[in-house]
């Protein structure tokens, strides 16, 4: 758990970074960092492993304040994943990798048989890479790198800074997938900082939306989409965030709304569409499809009965609209 | 007449003073490059966190290089003399370490220096004392740019060793001397084809330690 107690921070030049910020991340929560360039994230982030002193107020990681801890311990339990990885050229792979543990003092086959286990992780042949540079790595294999480095030790705390933001977004998109899947393992407390809305809906459980060092919303993906706080909030996530907050719904809330009953009835020549498939994708399909419906079916390819635009429109008025205030 | 089969007659006669010649020479050269990295290095290191000494310091060495070796010995005689050691081995020793600064305090420096902020950051993030960090992150990485200047400073020193003679440090710069005040065009030119060689075999050696020492990800 991190817990941010009217924290502020003011550099020296009087530039105030951060301004009373309270907010608390919980055990195994996945909680996004998010605002324009300049806003404070990356300051916020750095003062929880203390590499920024704190200018007021407390951050207590673990139920410890960082005051009471010598900064060196403190930050061998926290993860930590930089935009340009900060992996050391002179050293190998495995090195890299296993730097903390290293600095712990665990012996080589506790390493070798974490630097195994962690590579499998991310997909990553252990003999292939072990004793490869870190410049004959790509750069989607080198985040990569950098990211299971951060998780060595076992850390219940992670701190993130734009981790993805340098990759292409084919490759960004597949890492994104690859560690949600591996969060779903391992649930660290994880805090992540991104200027990209979209990022921050795919991967956060909750968003701490950010703008000169005041936090304007914090909140899950659903609520800051559908009931955005104030004007900035809703001029960041965008004029389409209705149509981005379809991508947090399937088709299988769609059913469970509207009680659809299953039948096993056979259409013919109708294009049908799984339950889980999310709602953005299905309204892409209505759009681009002849058809004006589409069949549902679930996992067992029982039908669930039709599904038309005017059927998620009512959707969206009784889910988005109905609850705002 | 000079011709090349009489200074191949002189070395040949001469061999065994050119050899103690070039091996005196060559501890004066490596003692002093020794002593010079032990000093310059960490001197180096540590400016890299004060940078208003970091300017003063590397000004100071700048200047120091002008000054020619011949001045330095004159003015280092008086000195010297008050522990009675005028001239000979420990003058010339003290003027190459002084002149070997430059180039080691400051590629060291530069060195430290120019390691990627990035990751300077990661290392910190990670929990490295500032010790750790030095040892296992920033000298390895900045290896390359320190050998580079305990090179020029070897070569460097390899020349004004040559000219400590003057002051009885011995070396090659004896044959030299000599050379000059007898006429004799071989010995000067023995001096100077040795000097040379040294230089070289110096520099190759030198070289092989960068090479070695230069970890494999960054060569
Ligand atoms: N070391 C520093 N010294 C002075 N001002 C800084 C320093 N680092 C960041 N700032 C300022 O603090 C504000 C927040 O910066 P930062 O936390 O890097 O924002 P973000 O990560 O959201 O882009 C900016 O106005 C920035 O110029
Ligand atoms: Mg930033």
């Amino acid at each position: 758990m991190i817990e941010f107690q009217n924290v502020s921070k003011v550099y020296q030049g009087d530039v105030k970074a951060i301004d009373d910020i309270n907010m608390t991340v919980n055990d195994g929560e996945f909680v996004i960092l998010l605002g324009p360039s300049g806003c404070g994230k990356t300051t916020l982030l750095r003062m929880v492993n203390v590499l920024e002193s704190i200018t007021e107020g407390d951050i207590r990681v673990q139920g410890k304040s960082s005051k009471e801890l010598n900064p060196i311990e403190l930050r061998r339990n926290i993860g930590y994943v930089i935009q340009s990885n900060g992996l050391f050229p002179n050293m190998t792979i495995e090195d890299n990798t296993m730097i903390v543990p290293d600095l712990l003092g665990w012996d080589r086959k506790k390493k070798r048989n974490r630097f195994n286990y962690l590579m499998d992780l991310v997909g990553l042949n252990p003999d292939d890479y072990r004793k490869r540079f870190p410049h004959e790595l790509s750069g989607g294999q080198q985040q990569r790198i950098g990211v299971i480095r951060a998780m060595a030790s076992d850390p219940p705390v992670m701190l993130m800074d734009e981790p993805f933001g340098a990759l292409d977004p084919i490759i960004r998109h597949r890492i994104q997938d690859e560690f949600l899947a591996i969060q779903q393992e391992v649930k660290k407390t994880i805090l992540f900082v991104s200027h990209d809305i979209d990022e921050a809906i795919r991967m956060g459980d909750r968003i701490a939306l950010i703008r000169e060092g005041k936090i304007m919303q914090y909140d899950t993906p659903t609520e800051i989409l559908t009931h955005p706080k104030n004007e900035f909030v809703s001029e960041f996530v965008g004029q389409d965030r209705v149509l981005k907050s379809m991508s947090l719904y399937s088709v299988q809330d769609l059913v469970d709304a509207f009680n659809l009953e299953s039948s096993k009835q056979e259409v013919a020549d109708t294009k049908m569409i799984h339950s889980d498939t999310s709602l953005r994708v299905a309204i892409s399909m209505l759009l681009n499809q002849e058809a004006d419906q589409i069949v549902i079916v679930d996992q067992q390819d029982n039908q669930l009965g039709s599904l038309t635009l005017n059927l998620i429109e009512k959707f969206l008025h009784r889910e988005v609209k109905g609850k705002e205030r | 007449m000079f011709t090349i089969s009489q200074l191949f007659n002189y070395i040949q006669s001469d061999l065994g003073n050119i050899i103690t010649y070039t091996i005196e020479h060559a501890q004066l050269v490596g003692l002093a490059i020794l002593i010079a990295i032990i000093i310059g290095v960490p001197l180096g290191i540590y400016l890299t966190t004060n940078e208003e000494l970091a300017e003063t310091i590397l000004q100071i060495a700048s200047i120091f290089i002008t000054i020619p070796s011949i001045a330095l010995f004159g003015i280092m005689i008086p000195i010297l003399s008050n522990i009675g050691q005028g001239i000979g081995f420990l003058p010339a020793l003290i003027a190459l370490v002084l002149y070997s600064q430059l180039p080691i305090i400051r590629n060291t420096y530069t060195a430290i220096n120019n390691v990627d902020p990035n990751i300077r950051d990661a290392a910190k993030g990670i929990g490295m004392t500032n010790f750790q960090r030095l040892i296992k992150v920033e000298i390895p990485i900045g290896m390359p740019l320190i050998m580079a200047g305990v090179r020029t400073a070897t070569v460097l020193n390899i020349g004004i060793g040559a000219i400590a003679a003057f002051i009885g440090s011995g070396g090659l710069g004896v044959l030299i001397n000599s050379g000059i005040s007898r006429g004799n065009t071989n010995m000067v030119m023995t001096g100077a084809i040795f000097v040379s060689i040294l230089a070289l075999i110096a520099d190759f050696l030198l070289k092989w330690i960068q090479k070695k020492a230069t970890p494999k990800g960054i060569q």
